[in-house]
């Protein structure tokens, strides 16, 4: 039911008033009677034989309730692997450190105090004895294998080739190639929240977790199996989540360490990750290295391309390992280029497990496809926009079999470029460019990358039911870390039942209620779980109508429809009415396939000469993320995803001195933009439907990560007049001047 | 992020404070805006056993211009004055707009509330914008303990990154900025990444121009040494002589040279560094001279 004013479903969110009021209710924020507080003892060295770690001090310490390291444990629970299951054959990542760390705050010993205060003066009162070994930091030397993390095992966890190998001749036929390398450095996920979890023991060997987490089916199943709990006897339970970005869809070593504290103790026990834990120990996203082989004919038809990349994914390979293969996947990009071949491979590093961020082996694919293709213009001497538009896939050519095995489902990337260019007034801006190049002015560039992006991963549960009150429920197996499920999944429900969406109420995120559940992750929530719960929407219409059809003695297919009420045999049922016949339910399992958002993103900037600094001047993001069910939430999920695409292309870095210890400690260090470096953004959409779901919508809220640093640094090199391939990530003061020079 | 255990007074009056400090010197510091300290008593860097709070001492917000000594005057800035007090100027001068014009460059408005002046000198950030100005002006800072007081000028109070020559026991009482002549053209100016970062380098400098020639003029560096310091070999070249483009060129190549051991940076390096002072040297100096000129045409 459209609202007045909001004809196209651009409500405000439901979930904003008690979160920005100061009313939301995170992990730190619950009440648990007798609830302590966790502190790891952390390594700080990222590569070392672990001797011993003294914690007689530490249980001394008044308040101090227990410390544990592997030493005291007989059985440690191992953390189990994400995506992959073989990357974990002889490189076990247990609980807390055995014998050996691997990176930098990797976790070897828990203390628990009645508060967080005693519990890091336990912390402090640990000794550590460790004998340091080498640290390797770059995947493309981890993988010479020079120095094992894992005696015996290669450090190569992984390598997937993709597509049929080029024939060389391509090379040597073709007017033109060029070969780029790129670095894609390590990231933090930088949530406001970081991680957090809590568990209480229950009275019949049970526990209930609370935690900031993005799958809690899984995080339920993964603790059953590491602490030799059944199922049924874990309770998962995700209050409000300030932020995932695919580091809360993990089952992480502290989450493990923290379970098994509170069972020891038989008390609650929370553990709440600090911004310092975050940046030294948390999870890392992106960190590949890249080695890309473009050729084209004098014409601008592209022939094959080739890429190389290696992933540095931490110490452990468990929740990474599968980043590579996806970028290597997205290699083709936009373009039907009819030779693609890849190599990807995840190699172990002592540093921090990788783990999907916000975007996940995407915007690496992105990136290095896009500054080729800018590249390859240069060489050309062609518009950056025309060789792309040469190059497409064509609307017509849907679905499409890329050559490194992804099928596109639907697209037409021309009309979201086409679009981008206008809105960023293009022409005009290659105009003022051209004029500032003969008379002077600040250097001034254009960038442009177009994206495909992949979206969704697996199926969801959704159910609906209506209630006696006129009220009524959608249950979803999704998980809301800040996207607003509650206002969106609730218009979906109302726009297929023609109900207000206000008496549509949301429950998610809590494993006692919620039957079964995926999870929010890879953009999935409203292709997969919007679609589950439409399905179950549709599903409990044709109960409504069969009930009204049998109270009325009229065949079920007079029965119709409509305005949320069963009209059959001259009578009208509303659904609350008919739900006094019993329970007025329905569920459903939406299983679609994988789809493939797109777009185009335009920056216009300008670069002074002098000391390098970059401003970006506007950016525009085309995006089309199929049918959108409220453009407000999206357009508020893209502008967040570009402000992370421009701290990725100007500002952040997780940075390691060579021994592998991070040197970014606090906020002041890794820098994120904030509104004050937020640039004037334009944002549209074009929109091609799901051509696989009733819903029609595809993943949205990971595009603004992947289209903006391309763009960003592409815009760059065109102000310096120079390939893009002599700026690294990110665009430092620094680097743009001696690029420039 | 939790601080280690430390013991807390909150006293009323200067004098209750200076006895504070006095009883266990060495393991006590001050607790004025607490936007460095408590940042880093979180992250355990810092573990003081003993914190005195001065926030309910009455006296210690002064912030007064005297006018009144023979050498020009004074602006005297007490240790509860907060960076937001200088947003708008303090008084009419070019000491007023240079305050204000650097005081839009400290972090973000929720520190620029809280934090002050003075704990800023004391704290000693490298890049620092009140360090760099107190070191550029040449500002005055008291120093009181139950001993008495003693005046350093601030290039002797700033003796390192973080370090000062603040003895246990005492407290950075009063900073004294002299009041700029009228004919003073004054410009601040800073490289940084974000708009809340510390700054990478920054200039400041105050040029006072008559009959076409420079009579007096402060440059001040930070970034390019340990701690702000003063550029005194391109403040020789310009007093004397008119500010011409290629003097002032000249004095920045000049300012930049003094390039010396700079504060650690995994994003910069001295050559960038030594490349990017003679840049802001030089445009500080000729935001200052265009500062003049707009000065003159005011009525």
């Amino acid at each position: 039911m459209a609202e007045p004013g909001t004809p196209d479903g651009s409500v405000t969110r439901v979930e904003d008033g008690p979160l920005v009021s100061g009313r939301g209710c995170f992990v730190a924020d619950l009440r648990v009677p007798g609830c302590t507080e966790a502190a790891f003892v952390r390594s700080d060295t990222a590569h070392g034989r672990l001797r011993a770690v003294d914690l007689a001090a530490s249980r001394q310490v008044p308040g101090v309730l227990g410390a544990w390291w592997a030493g005291d444990l007989e059985e440690i629970p191992l953390v189990p692997v994400l995506m992959e299951p073989d990357v974990d054959g002889g490189r076990p990542w247990p609980a807390l450190a055995v014998d050996r760390v691997r990176y930098s705050g990797e976790a070897v010993a828990v203390v628990v105090a009645e508060d967080r205060y005693l519990a890091e003066d336990g912390r402090d009162a640990a000794r550590v004895t460790l004998d340091p070994l080498p640290a390797v930091l770059d995947p493309q030397v981890a993988a010479r294998d020079e120095v094992l993390l894992y005696p015996g095992r290669s450090n190569v966890a992984r390598e997937t080739n993709l597509g049929d190998p080029i024939d060389p001749g391509v090379w040597e036929r073709a007017a033109v190639v060029v070969e780029a390398t790129y670095r894609y450095p390590l990231l933090c996920h930088t949530s406001m929240e970081a991680r957090a979890i809590l568990v209480r023991p229950d009275t019949g060997k049970g526990i209930t977790v609370w935690c900031s987490h993005q799958a809690p089916h899984r995080l339920r199943g993964d603790l059953a199996d590491a602490l030799g709990l059944a199922a049924d006897k874990v309770r998962v339970v995700v209050p409000d989540v300030g932020g995932a970005f695919g580091g809360k869809s993990e089952t992480w070593p502290e989450y493990l360490a923290v379970a098994l504290a509170a069972l020891r103790l038989d008390r609650p026990v929370r553990w709440v990750e600090d911004r310092k834990e975050a940046l030294t120990a948390g999870p890392r996203g992106r960190g590949q290295s890249q080695w890309v082989r473009l050729a084209s004919d004098a014409g601008g038809h592209l022939l094959a391309l080739e890429m190389r990349t290696d992933a540095a994914v931490g110490g452990y390979p468990h929740t990474g390992s599968f980043l590579p293969e996806v970028t290597g996947r997205m290699a083709a990009g936009t373009y039907a280029i009819p030779q693609v071949c890849v190599r990807a491979r995840a190699v172990v590093t002592t540093t921090p497990p990788l783990c999907p961020y916000r975007g996940a082996g995407r915007p690496e694919a992105a990136y290095a496809v896009e500054c080729t293709v800018d590249l390859m213009a240069r060489r050309l001497g062609m518009d950056p926009a025309q060789l792309r538009r040469l190059n497409f896939v064509r609307p017509k050519a849907f679905p499409f079999d890329t050559p490194t095995g992804f099928r596109y489902d639907s697209g037409d990337y021309a009309a979201a470029l086409d679009l981008a260019l206008r809105t960023a007034g293009y022409a005009d801006w290659r105009s003022e460019q051209a004029d500032r190049r003969a008379h002077g002015g600040t250097p001034l560039g254009l960038g442009i990358c177009t994206y495909v992006e992949r979206s969704g991963a697996g199926g969801e549960y959704g159910a609906v039911e209506a209630h006696m009150d006129g009220s009524f429920t959608a249950t979803s197996g999704c998980c809301s870390t800040g996207q607003g499920h509650a206002t969106t999944f609730a218009q979906v429900v109302a726009n297929e039942l023609g109900v207000d969406r206000r008496r549509v109420r949301l429950i998610e995120a809590d494993t006692a209620v919620v039957p079964d559940g995926v999870g929010s992750f890879a953009s999935r929530s409203m292709q997969s779980g919007g679609e589950a719960l439409l399905r179950a929407a549709r599903d409990l219409v044709g109960e409504a109508r069969v009930r009204a059809a049998a109270r009325t003695g009229v065949r079920v297919d007079t029965a119709s429809f409509e305005g949320g009420a069963v009209r059959a045999n001259g009578s009208t049922f509303t659904l609350a009415e008919l739900a006094a016949d019993g329970p007025l339910r329905a569920e459903a399992r939406a299983e679609p396939p994988l789809a493939f958002p797109f777009g185009a993103y335009v920056a216009v900037v300008e670069v002074d000469p002098e000391l390098g600094t970059v401003h970006v001047v506007r950016l525009v993001a085309v995006d089309d993320y199929g049918t959108v069910v409220n453009p407000l939430v999206v357009r508020g999920q893209t502008y967040g995803s570009i402000a992370q695409g421009l701290g990725q292309a100007l500002y952040e870095a997780d940075v390691h001195d060579e021994e592998g210890v991070p040197r970014a400690v606090s906020l002041l260090d890794y820098l994120l933009p904030t509104l004050s470096e937020m640039p004037e953004v334009a944002m549209d959409e074009t929109c091609t439907p799901n051509p696989n779901t009733l819903l029609g919508a595809k993943g949205a809220g990971e595009a603004g990560c992947i289209g903006t640093p391309p763009a960003v640094v592409n815009a760059v090199a065109d102000a310096l007049r120079i390939d893009p391939t002599a700026l690294a990530m990110p665009l430092t003061p620094r680097v743009c001047w001696e690029a420039g020079r | 992020m939790k601080p280690a255990p430390f013991d807390y007074v909150a006293p009323a009056t200067r004098q209750e404070a200076l006895e504070a400090l006095a009883v266990a010197p060495d393991g006590t510091r001050v607790l004025a805006g607490g936007q460095s300290l408590v940042l880093e008593m979180n992250q355990r860097a810092a573990r003081p056993r003993r914190l005195v709070d001065i926030n309910n001492i009455a006296d210690f917000d002064r912030l007064e211009v005297d006018r009144a000594e023979e050498d020009g005057g004074w602006l005297r800035v007490g240790a509860l004055v907060r960076h937001r007090a200088f947003e708008q100027p303090v008084e009419s001068g070019p000491l007023g707009r240079l305050l204000a014009r650097t005081a839009h460059f400290i972090a973000h408005p929720p520190v620029r509330c809280r934090g002050t002046l003075l704990g800023s000198l004391a704290y000693a950030h490298p890049t620092g914008e009140w360090p760099t100005l107190a070191v550029t002006l040449g500002a005055e800072l008291v120093l009181a303990s139950v001993d008495g007081t003693r005046t350093l000028d601030a290039e002797s109070f700033l003796i390192g990154p973080f370090t000062t020559a603040l003895r246990p026991g005492e407290l950075l009482e009063e900073a004294r900025f002299p009041l700029l002549r009228p004919t003073t053209g004054t410009a601040f100016v800073e490289l940084r990444r974000t708009a809340a970062s510390f700054a990478h380098l920054s200039a400041a400098t105050a040029l006072s121009v008559e009959d076409g020639i420079v009579v007096d003029v402060r440059l001040g560096m930070a970034g390019i040494a340990p701690q702000p310091v003063r550029a005194r070999d391109a403040e020789h070249r310009l007093v004397g002589r008119p500010p011409t483009d290629s003097l002032i060129a000249e004095a920045a190549t000049a300012a930049a040279a003094g390039v010396t051991d700079p504060p650690p940076d995994p994003h910069s390096g001295s050559a960038y560094r030594r490349h990017a002072a003679t840049v802001l040297a030089e445009r500080a100096l000729l935001k200052a001279r265009q500062d003049i000129s707009e000065d003159m045409e005011r009525p």
